[in-house]
C-alpha cells in the first residue's frame, strides 16, 4: 500500500495579478513590522486570510519597499531570497508556501470551473483549532491542471488508542459533499482538484478541518483526538452532515455521548432506552422487553454485537438491557434502508460495534448504581499490537429482597450478570485479527423451588484483510447461544425441567472495494441454526413427568449479496444492492399433514411424512432488492427515495403482548412460511440557520406477509406441532416521522413525532383461524401518535443537565365486554381483539451530570449522575388486568414507575 | 410457570413502588349472546342444561335465564329425548327416560323460540368417557401467618386430591365440588331461635389437570381448594363433595383456555384474550358467538368431612353488638330494623345487646336452619 501524504509542501506563485494589486492597497507603514503583525494589520483591514507555518516566518522582516502599496508588491518583495512562496485566490486566501510555487491560470479555473477555492472562515477563533493553519497537499502537483474529478481516501484512526474510528463525517461545506468512514476508519471522496476545507467530525472527538490542496488521486490519513472529558463533546455536530449524506432512508447513528448524558432509570444507562427516543421505535410498555420499529413485532428487530445475533436482549424481563453500555462503540439502528449486507430480520437492524482496547495504556472504569455494579479495564498487552477490553457487571439486587417485611417476596432471588471480553490483534499493516466474547446470565427463584434462568453466549473471531487501499474484506465466524430453563421441585411427584435452546453458527465474508465512483460491497452470509424447541423432564427420581422432548430443529440460511453505492452527479447518488437469501429446513423430522377441509388440529391429521437425518423438508429461496436515491436539492437540503424488501426466517412465538422469557424461537418449516417485509420509504432532510438547526421527515408504507398469530387463548410452551395452534397473519404499516434538532451550542434539543400505524389482517378460511372475523385489527403496538423532546444543557465542561419527555397513544387492548355465568363459575366474554386502549403514556425524566476534577493527570476521574425517572409521578398504565371480586368482575391498572424515582450513579475513569 | 412469571413481575415491580388503582373501561357493547350450560353424565337422576343471556360488564352479576326455548338431546343411535323447563332457563331430562351411558354420543339441539329471534343451536356430538374414581381427598393445615408474640398462628385449610386411571384412558380430567358448612351465631345461650345454620356454595374455579405429560395415569396432591382464615367455613364443620369427570381433549383444551383468559389476564406476559370458541353454533348465522360449552362424560364422586381446630380464624360477627340497653322498656322497630342478640336478665337491672344488622341475630339470613341430610349426627 503506498501512502503518499505530502504535507506542506507547497505551491507559490510570482505573479502578482493586477486584481489583487488594486484590491489590496495598502495605506499604512509596514517598515519593520515583523511577518505575524504584518498579517494581523492585514486581516484586520482586508478580506484575507493567511495560511503558513509559524516556523518559516519567525525570522521574517519587513522592510521598507519604495512604491510597493500592495499586498502582492509587499509579499512579493518580502519572500524574494527565501524558499518561500505565496499565492492569493479570488476570495482572499493567501497561502504561503515553502519550495514550491503555486502557479495559477485563471483562465483554466474559469473554464473547467473545476478549482473550488477554498473557503472563507469569518470566525478566526475557530481556526486555532485548526492543525497549525496547516495545508495538506495531495497528489502530485504535476497533475493539477488536469480536467476531471479526482479521488482522495485515507484512514482514521484515534490517536491516542489508534484504534480506526468508523463513522466520522467527512465535509466539505463549500461543495456540500461528504461522506462517512466505513467501519474500518477508511473514507473515499471523489472531489474537483483545488483546495478546500475538509472538516472530519464526530461524536466525542475534536473537530478537525484540513486545508487540503488537491492536485490529483491521492491518500490522506487522520489522526482524531477523543477528548479528555466527555462533557464537552461536540456531541451533535457530527451527525448534522452525516444526514444529508446517508444514503438511507431511516438510519439513526446513535449518538454515544448524548445517550450517556441521558437521564436513566434506576442508575442504568440503557441503549435500548435511548433507542426508543427514535422516531418510528415504540415499545408496548415500561419495562417490557424488546422494541417495535415502524410498526414491526419485537423478533423482527436483529440485534447485532460484535456482529452476532442476540436473541434475548434484555435483563430482569426487559427492565435493562443485556448489552453492558460500557463496551459500545456506537449503535447503528437501521429501521429502512437497511444495507443488503444484514439479512434475516425485517423489520430494523440495531447494529452495537464495540470498542476496542486502548492501544496505548491501561485504563479503566468503574461505577456503581442502586441495582449494579461494573468494572472496565483495558490496555495494551503488546503496545499498538494487541490490545484487550473486559467488562464485568453484576446486579446485587437480591439485598432488596432480603429488606422486604413480607416471608414470601423475602425469600425470593432474582439477579444477573454479564461479561464482555474482546482482544484485538494487528498481525501487520494489513491483516486485523479480533476475538470477542459475551456471557449473561440471569436467575429468578419466587419464594417456592421454581427456578427461572436463561443465558446468553456470543463468541465471534473476525479477520479483516485489507488487499490494498480500496479494496477490503472482513472474514468472522461467530457462534450465539441463547437457552433458558425453568425447574420445580414444588411437588416431588412433578418435579420438572424445562429448557428451550436456540444455537447459530454463522460465517460471514464481507468485501469493500471502492472504484471511482462506486463503493461496491458484496459477500456472503451463512447460517447455521439448531433449535431444541423444549425439552420437558423429570427432575428427580420420585418425579412421574414423562422425559418429553420436542425434535430438534434443524436449518441453513445462505445469502448471497452486493450492492453498489454510485455517484451519479454532484446531487445525485444510487444505491442499489440484492441479497439473494435461501433458506433450507432439514431432517430428521416428522411433519403432519391435515385434512385441508378442516382447522388443523390433533384430530385433522390424515398423513405424516418422515424426513431422514440431513433430508430437506422445507424450502424457501427469494431475493431481496434494495434500493436507495439520495438527490441532493442545495448544500442544505437532500431529498431520498427507498425501497426495499426484507426476509425472515426465524420466528418468536410469542402469545403476550410483550415478549416474555418463555417464548420460543422457531424456525420456518413446512408450514411456516418466512415473512416477507416491503417497505417504501420517502425523506426529505434540510438544515437551517447555519446548519445549526436539522429537520427531516420521512414517510414510510410497508407490508409484511406471513406474520404470525395465534388461535384464542393457546399456549405454546411445549407444543408439539406448532402449526395447528398459528393463524397466518398479513400486516401494513405507515407513518409520518418529524425531527427538529438543533444540534450546536450548549443549549442543545430536538423535537421528534411520529403518526405511525399498524394494521394485521388473520388470513384463515376457518372460523378458529380467524382474529375479528378477518377484518384488518390494529397490532398490540399500534401507537398512533408519539411525541418525544430531549433537552440538554451543557453548563460547562464539568456540569450539564439533559431532560427528555415522551407522550404517546395508549396501546391497543381486547377488553371484557360481558359477563355470563356456567356451573356458578362468572365469566367473561371479549371484545374484538384490540378494540379499545390503555390511557395516554407521559413521562418526564431529568438529569445532572458531575464530572469531577479536570486535571489530566489525576489518577482517578469521578463523575456522579443523578436522575430522576419519571418526575412527574404519572401512574402511566404498564397494564389493565381484570379481576373477579366476588360477583363483579372488576378492572384495575397497574403503573410500574407510580412516582418518581431518583437514583445516583457513581463512576470513575482511571 | 406462568405463576411464577407472573408472580416474579408483580413483586419486582413491587420493589419499584409500582401501584394498582382500580379501573373502569368503558366500552360500548351490549349485546346479549347465548350462553350453554349443559352436563349429560351416567349418572341416575334429571341432567340439566341451563340457557342464559349474558350481561354487559360492570354490573354486578344476576342471572338472565332464557325461557321457553325447545331443548333436545340426541344420540348416535337416533334416539332424541327432550328436555323439560322446570325453572326459568333450567331444562331437565326425564329420568325415567333418559340416562347417559357410556360409549355413546350426544348431540344437544336448541330452538331459542321467540325468546330470542328463533334461532336454532347445535352441538357437536360429545362421547360419553368413563371416569375412573376418586382415590381419596385430604387436607393439610397451612400456615397462613407464624406464631408472633402476643398473637397466635393464623392456619388455612389446603384440600387436595389423589385420582388414577389403571386404564390409562382418561387423561384429562375436571372437577366441580360443592362446599358445605356449618355455623353458628356466637351469642349462646341468650340468643334468638336461629342460631345454627348450614351454608352450600359450588366451586366457582375451573379445576382441571392433564396427566398427558405424565409417565403414569396419575395425580397426587392436586390442590383443589384453599380455605382461608378470612371465613367461617372451619369454625364447626365442614364438608367437601367432588365430583369427577373425564374429558377429550377439546374440552380439555375449553375449559384451559377459558382458565387462561378468565384467571389471568391483562398482564403484559398474559395471553392475549380471546373468545374461545364453543362446541355449540348456531345454524343459521356462523358468525355468532355462543358461549358454554356442552359437557357429556361419566361422573364419580367423594365427599370428605373436616372438623379440626384452625388457629387464627377471622371472627365474622365482631361488628354485630351496636347499643346496650338497660332496663326491660319496650324497644322501638324491635324484629323490623332493630334485633336482640343478648338478653341478659339477671342481675338486675336486665341489660339486652342489640344490633342493626338481622344476620347477627338470625343465621337463617345467610344459611339455612335445614341441617342437610348427608350431615351426621355428630356435635
Amino acid at each position: 500500500m503506498k501512502l503518499k501524504i505530502h504535507i506542506l509542501i507547497l505551491i507559490f506563485s510570482l505573479t502578482c495579478n493586477l486584481e489583487a494589486q488594486e484590491k489590496y492597497k495598502i495605506s499604512w507603514d509596514y517598515k519593520d513590522l515583523s511577518f505575524k503583525e504584518f498579517v494581523t494589520k492585514a486581516e484586520s483591514l482586508f478580506a484575507v486570510k493567511f495560511f503558513y507555518k509559524d516556523e518559516w516566518v519567525n525570522d521574517l522582516k519587513l522592510a521598507d519597499y519604495p512604491g510597493c502599496m500592495s499586498l502582492p508588491c509587499v509579499m512579493e518583495n518580502l519572500l524574494r531570497g527565501t524558499s518561500l512562496y505565496y499565492y492569493i485566490d479570488d476570495s482572499g486566501n493567501i497561502v504561503i508556501t515553502r519550495s514550491y510555487a503555486v502557479k495559477i491560470s485563471n483562465a483554466l479555473i474559469e473554464k473547467e470551473n473545476n478549482f473550488i477555492p477554498p473557503t472563507d472562515y469569518p470566525d478566526s477563533g475557530e481556526n486555532q483549532q485548526m492543525i497549525g493553519n496547516a495545508f495538506v497537499e495531495v497528489g502530485n502537483p504535476a497533475e493539477r491542471y488536469k480536467p476531471g474529478k479526482v479521488i482522495i481516501s485515507g484512514y482514521i484512526t484515534n490517536r491516542d488508542t489508534k484504534e480506526p474510528v468508523p463513522g466520522v463525517t467527512v465535509f466539505i461545506q463549500k461543495l456540500s459533499t461528504g461522506t462517512i468512514s466505513n467501519e474500518y476508519g477508511f473514507y473515499t471522496l471523489t472531489l474537483p482538484r483545488g483546495i478546500h476545507l475538509l472538516q472530519f467530525s464526530f461524536i466525542g472527538m475534536r473537530e478537525k478541518k484540513f486545508n487540503l490542496n488537491l492536485n490529483g488521486t491521492g491518500e490522506m490519513n487522520v489522526e482524531m483526538n477523543s477528548m479528555l472529558i466527555p462533557l464537552k463533546e461536540t456531541v451533535v455536530s457530527a451527525q448534522k452532515n452525516m444526514t444529508l449524506q446517508r444514503f438511507e432512508v431511516g438510519a439513526e447513528k446513535i449518538n454515544i455521548t448524548s445517550f450517556r448524558l441521558l437521564p436513566t432509570s434506576m442508575g442504568e444507562s440503557d441503549i435500548i432506552k435511548s433507542v426508543l427516543l427514535i422516531p418510528g421505535v415504540q415499545s408496548v410498555g415500561e419495562g417490557s422487553a424488546g422494541f417495535n420499529v415502524r410498526g414491526g413485532s419485537a423478533d423482527q428487530n436483529l440485534i447485532l454485537l460484535y456482529g452476532a445475533p442476540v436473541y434475548n436482549s434484555s435483563h430482569f424481563f426487559g427492565f435493562f438491557s443485556a448489552v453492558n453500555s460500557d463496551i459500545i462503540k456506537d449503535v447503528t439502528l437501521y429501521k429502512g434502508g437497511i444495507p443488503s449486507r444484514y439479512g434475516g430480520r425485517i423489520s430494523s437492524v440495531l447494529d452495537i460495534t464495540s470498542k476496542e482496547g486502548n492501544r496505548k495504556e491501561f485504563a479503566g472504569n468503574a461505577g456503581i448504581s442502586p441495582i449494579t455494579t461494573h468494572l472496565m479495564v483495558e490496555g495494551p498487552l503488546i503496545k499498538d499490537t494487541l490490545t484487550y477490553l473486559l467488562t464485568a457487571r453484576t446486579t446485587y439486587s437480591n439485598w432488596i429482597f432480603s429488606l422486604i417485611d413480607n416471608a414470601s417476596l423475602r425469600r425470593s432471588r432474582a439477579s444477573f450478570y454479564d461479561f464482555n471480553g474482546k482482544i484485538t490483534y494487528d498481525l501487520n499493516k494489513n491483516n486485523k485479527i479480533d476475538f470477542s466474547s459475551y456471557y449473561s446470565h440471569d436467575a429468578f427463584r419466587f419464594n417456592s423451588d421454581t427456578v427461572y434462568s436463561y443465558d446468553n453466549n456470543i463468541f465471534v473471531l473476525k479477520w479483516r484483510h485489507f488487499f490494498n487501499s480500496r479494496f477490503f474484506s472482513a472474514l468472522s465466524i461467530n457462534n450465539s447461544l441463547y437457552n433458558y430453563d425453568i425447574s420445580s421441585q414444588d411437588i416431588a411427584t412433578e418435579a420438572f425441567v424445562l429448557s428451550h435452546k436456540i444455537n447459530s453458527t454463522g460465517l460471514k465474508a464481507d468485501f469493500n472495494w471502492f472504484q471511482g465512483r462506486n463503493e461496491i460491497n458484496f459477500g456472503v452470509d451463512l447460517n447455521k441454526y439448531t433449535i431444541m424447541p423444549g425439552s420437558y423432564l423429570p427432575a428427580s427420581d420420585s418425579s412421574l413427568v414423562i422425559p418429553h422432548i420436542i425434535e430438534k430443529e434443524r436449518a441453513w440460511e445462505g445469502a448471497l449479496y452486493i450492492d453498489d453505492k454510485f455517484i451519479l452527479t454532484n446531487f445525485m447518488s444510487i444505491n442499489v444492492g440484492i441479497r439473494m437469501s435461501t433458506f433450507y429446513s432439514l431432517g430428521p423430522g416428522s411433519v403432519m399433514i391435515y385434512d385441508p377441509e378442516y382447522s388443523k388440529s390433533r384430530s385433522t391429521i390424515i398423513d405424516t411424512l418422515n424426513f431422514k437425518s440431513g433430508e430437506v423438508s422445507s424450502r424457501y429461496t427469494g431475493p431481496e432488492l434494495r434500493m436507495s436515491l439520495n438527490f441532493r436539492v442545495n448544500d442544505k437540503s437532500s431529498f431520498k427515495i427507498n425501497y426495499n424488501r426484507t426476509r425472515q426466517y426465524l420466528h418468536l412465538l410469542s402469545n403476550s403482548t410483550s415478549i416474555s422469557p418463555t417464548d420460543t424461537w422457531k424456525l420456518s418449516d413446512y408450514y411456516l412460511k418466512p415473512q416477507v417485509g416491503d417497505q417504501f420509504a420517502i425523506g426529505f432532510y434540510k438544515m437551517l440557520f447555519k446548519n445549526s438547526f436539522e429537520t427531516s421527515a420521512e414517510l414510510y408504507y410497508k407490508e409484511i406477509k406471513n406474520m404470525v398469530d395465534f388461535k384464542g387463548g393457546t399456549r405454546l410452551i411445549m407444543d408439539e406441532k406448532i402449526e395447528k395452534d398459528i393463524i397466518n397473519v398479513k400486516g401494513k404499516a405507515y407513518g409520518l416521522e418529524l425531527i427538529f434538532k438543533k444540534t450546536e451550542g450548549k443549549v442543545r434539543y430536538s423535537i421528534g413525532y411520529t403518526y405511525a400505524r399498524i394494521f394485521i389482517k388473520s388470513l384463515g378460511n376457518f372460523s378458529e383461524e380467524m382474529i375479528n372475523s378477518g377484518k384488518w385489527f390494529p397490532a398490540n403496538f399500534d401507537k398512533p401518535n408519539d411525541l418525544v423532546v430531549t433537552f440538554n444543557y451543557l453548563f460547562s465542561r464539568r456540569f450539564s443537565f439533559s431532560s427528555n419527555y415522551t407522550w404517546s397513544t395508549g396501546r391497543p387492548i381486547t377488553y371484557p365486554v360481558a359477563t355470563y355465568q356456567i356451573n356458578d363459575k362468572i365469566l367473561v366474554h371479549y371484545s374484538d381483539r384490540n378494540k379499545y386502549r390503555i390511557p395516554d403514556y407521559s413521562r418526564l425524566d431529568l438529569s445532572f451530570k458531575v464530572s469531577g476534577n479536570l486535571k489530566s493527570r489525576r489518577i482517578a476521574h469521578p463523575n456522579w449522575t443523578f436522575s430522576v425517572y419519571n418526575l412527574l409521578g404519572r401512574q402511566n398504565v404498564y397494564s389493565i388486568y381484570f379481576k373477579k371480586e366476588g360477583e363483579l368482575i372488576k378492572g384495575y391498572k397497574l403503573s410500574v414507575f407510580g412516582r418518581a424515582i431518583p437514583s445516583v450513579t457513581f463512576s470513575f475513569d482511571f | 410457570m406462568k405463576n411464577i412469571q407472573q408472580i416474579i413481575l408483580f413483586s419486582f415491580l413491587l420493589l419499584l413502588n409500582s401501584c394498582i388503582v382500580q379501573f373502569i373501561p368503558e366500552t360500548d357493547e351490549d349485546k346479549e349472546l347465548l350462553v350453554v350450560e349443559g352436563l349429560i353424565t351416567d349418572q341416575p337422576g334429571a341432567n340439566t342444561v341451563k340457557l342464559s343471556k349474558s350481561l354487559p360488564l360492570g354490573r354486578k352479576y344476576v342471572a338472565k335465564p332464557l325461557k321457553g326455548c325447545i331443548v333436545k338431546i340426541s344420540d348416535d343411535l337416533g334416539n332424541t329425548y327432550s328436555l323439560k323447563e322446570t325453572v326459568a332457563g333450567t331444562y331437565v331430562t326425564d329420568p325415567a327416560k333418559f340416562q347417559g351411558i357410556i360409549g355413546r354420543w350426544y348431540t344437544l339441539h336448541i330452538n331459542t323460540n321467540i325468546a330470542y329471534n328463533n334461532l336454532n343451536y347445535e352441538s357437536f356430538p360429545m362421547e360419553l368417557r368413563p371416569v375412573p374414581p376418586i382415590d381419596s381427598i385430604y387436607y393439610e393445615k397451612k400456615i397462613i401467618k407464624e406464631k408472633d408474640v402476643g398473637s397466635q398462628a393464623v392456619e388455612g385449610c389446603q384440600i387436595y386430591l389423589n385420582t388414577h386411571d389403571p386404564a390409562n384412558y382418561c387423561k384429562f380430567y375436571r372437577w366441580e365440588y360443592s362446599e358445605t358448612w356449618e355455623f353458628r351465631l356466637p351469642y349462646t345461650p341468650y340468643t334468638v331461635p336461629n342460631n345454627v345454620c348450614w351454608i352450600s356454595n359450588n366451586s366457582d374455579r375451573i379445576n382441571i389437570k392433564s396427566t398427558s405429560v405424565l409417565e403414569e395415569d396419575r395425580i397426587n396432591r392436586y390442590p383443589l381448594n384453599f380455605i382461608s382464615n378470612m371465613t367461617d367455613r372451619l369454625n364447626v364443620k365442614y364438608s367437601i363433595l367432588v365430583n369427577q369427570y373425564s374429558l377429550n381433549e377439546d374440552e380439555y383444551l375449553y375449559w384451559e383456555k377459558l382458565q387462561n383468559i378468565s384467571e389471568q389476564v391483562g398482564g403484559l406476559y398474559d395471553i392475549i384474550p380471546a373468545a374461545i370458541p364453543s362446541n355449540i353454533w348456531c345454524i343459521e348465522d356462523l358468525n355468532e358467538k355462543v358461549l358454554g360449552y356442552f359437557s357429556v362424560s361419566a361422573s364419580s364422586s367423594k365427599r370428605i368431612f373436616i372438623k379440626d381446630h384452625f388457629s387464627g380464624l377471622i371472627n365474622l360477627y365482631t361488628d354485630c353488638p351496636a347499643d346496650t340497653i338497660v332496663g326491660s322498656g319496650p324497644i322501638p322497630n324491635l324484629n323490623i330494623s332493630v334485633w336482640v342478640i343478648i338478653d341478659n336478665p339477671l342481675p338486675p337491672p336486665p341489660t339486652r345487646v342489640i344490633t342493626y344488622n338481622k344476620g347477627c341475630a338470625d343465621c337463617s339470613v345467610r344459611g339455612t336452619t335445614k341441617k342437610p341430610i348427608f350431615w351426621g349426627d355428630d356435635k
